[in-house]
C-alpha cells in the first residue's frame, strides 16, 4: 500500500490533453473530460488501495452510480492538466467526491466532476460494505478534507435559469 | 443572429420522446471492470445529443461552414445497470427546456434487445458564435424547429431522474 497522502484537497494527478481527445470543435471532447477525470478517481482508489490492483487481484471493484460535469472551459490538445481531488462524505460502501481539473500551467479552472462511487464485490457484482483496510484509509482522508470549504460546483441541480 | 441556415435542413421529427438514435457499444468502450467505461456513457449521450441537434439543423455542415457549435455547460448522468462489448443501444430524447441560446435535454439509454434501462443524462448545450467562440442565439430557422418540438415535448410527464442533487441519504 502506498503511503497515504493527507495534504488536502488531493493533488497528485497530473494528465496532458491527448491528440485522441480532441473533437470537430477543436477542443477537449465531454467524453473525455471524463476519462480524464476517471483516471484521476483511480488515483483517489489508490490512496484506500482499491485502484487498478484491487481488480487485477479479483479482490473487490468501485462503480460509479452519478456523475455530473460542469465544463467551464475549453482545453486544447497538448495542454497540461492538474486534478484535485476533495472527499465531500462518505458511507459504509459509498463515497462522494469532486474533483477540479485546472489548466496546469494558466491555473484556470476546465471542469469540475462530482461523483458518487460504490463498492463492489468481485463475485456478485453487487455493492458491499468497504473492506476494512479501505475503510481506515477513507476515514482519514475525509477528516483531513472535513476543513475544506465545499465547492460551489457540488450540489448542483441542472437547468435553464427562467429570466 | 443568423437568419437562415446555407443547407437543406432534414426533415422534422416532432415526435416525443426523439427515439431516432442508436448505438452500439465498442470495444474501445469498456474497461478493466469489464464493462462500458463511464466516461463512454457520456460519449454515447453526447451523440445522442447529437442526434437532436442534427434534427434541429445543427449537424457537422454547422460546423464545417464556420456557422457556429454547440459547446455542452453541464452534465449529469446516472449509472443504472452495466453494459458489456456490443450491446445494443436505444435511446430517447426529452427537451425539458429552451432559451435563446441553449437547450436541456433529458436522455435516456436503453438495451436495445432487453429493454433495461442502463442509464440517463441531463445536459445543458449552449449555441456557440463561430469566431469569437462565446454564446450567440440560436439560429432563426433553429428556435422555429425548437418551437415545434417544445409543442410535442412539453405534455411529457417530467422524468422521475431529471433534477437531481448528488448527496448520500442519511439513514
Amino acid at each position: 500500500m502506498i503511503d497515504l497522502d493527507l495534504r488536502a484537497p488531493l493533488d497528485r494527478h497530473p494528465a496532458t490533453v491527448l491528440p485522441d481527445w480532441i473533437d470537430w470543435n477543436g477542443h477537449m471532447n465531454v467524453g473525455y473530460y471524463v476519462v480524464a477525470f476517471d483516471k484521476a478517481t483511480d488515483t483517489l482508489c489508490q490512496q484506500f488501495a482499491c485502484g487498478w490492483e484491487y481488480t487485477r487481484d479479483k479482490i473487490g471493484m468501485t462503480f460509479v452510480l452519478e456523475a455530473h460535469v460542469t465544463y467551464d472551459r475549453e482545453v486544447k490538445e497538448g495542454d497540461e492538466l492538474r486534478i484535485t481531488t476533495q472527499i465531500l462524505d462518505h458511507d459504509a460502501k459509498r463515497i462522494h467526491y469532486i474533483h477540479m481539473m485546472y489548466h496546469a500551467k494558466e491555473g484556470y479552472l476546465a471542469a469540475t466532476n462530482e461523483l458518487m462511487l460504490m463498492n463492489i464485490d468481485y463475485q456478485t457484482r453487487r455493492s458491499a460494505p468497504w473492506p476494512d483496510f479501505a475503510m481506515e484509509r477513507i476515514e482519514k482522508l475525509a477528516a483531513a478534507h472535513a476543513a475544506l470549504p465545499r465547492p460551489v460546483q457540488a450540489g448542483r441541480l441542472i437547468g435553464i435559469k427562467k429570466k | 443572429m443568423l437568419q437562415s441556415l446555407p443547407y437543406e435542413l432534414p426533415e422534422l421529427i416532432t415526435r416525443a420522446p426523439l427515439d431516432t438514435h442508436r448505438s452500439t457499444v465498442l470495444p474501445e468502450w469498456v474497461d478493466w471492470n469489464g464493462h462500458m467505461n463511464v466516461a463512454f456513457y457520456v460519449t454515447a449521450f453526447d451523440q445522442a445529443s447529437g442526434a437532436f441537434m442534427r434534427n434541429m439543423g445543427l449537424g457537422r455542415r454547422y460546423v464545417d461552414g464556420k456557422l457556429g457549435m454547440t459547446f455542452v455547460l453541464e452534465t449529469h448522468v446516472t449509472y443504472d445497470r452495466e453494459l458489456r462489448e456490443g450491446a445494443p443501444l436505444r435511446f430517447t430524447t426529452q427537451l425539458l427546456a429552451r432559451d435563446a441560446k441553449k437547450v436541456h435535454l433529458f436522455h435516456e439509454m436503453y438495451h436495445a434487445d432487453q429493454d433495461y434501462l442502463a442509464a440517463t443524462n441531463e445536459t445543458i448545450l449552449m449555441n456557440i458564435d463561430y469566431t469569437s467562440r462565446r454564446s450567440g442565439p440560436w439560429p432563426v430557422p433553429v428556435t422555429e424547429r425548437l418551437d415545434a418540438i417544445w409543442e410535442t415535448h412539453k405534455v411529457l410527464p417530467k422524468p422521475a431522474k431529471a433534477g437531481r442533487v448528488m448527496g448520500l441519504a442519511k439513514r
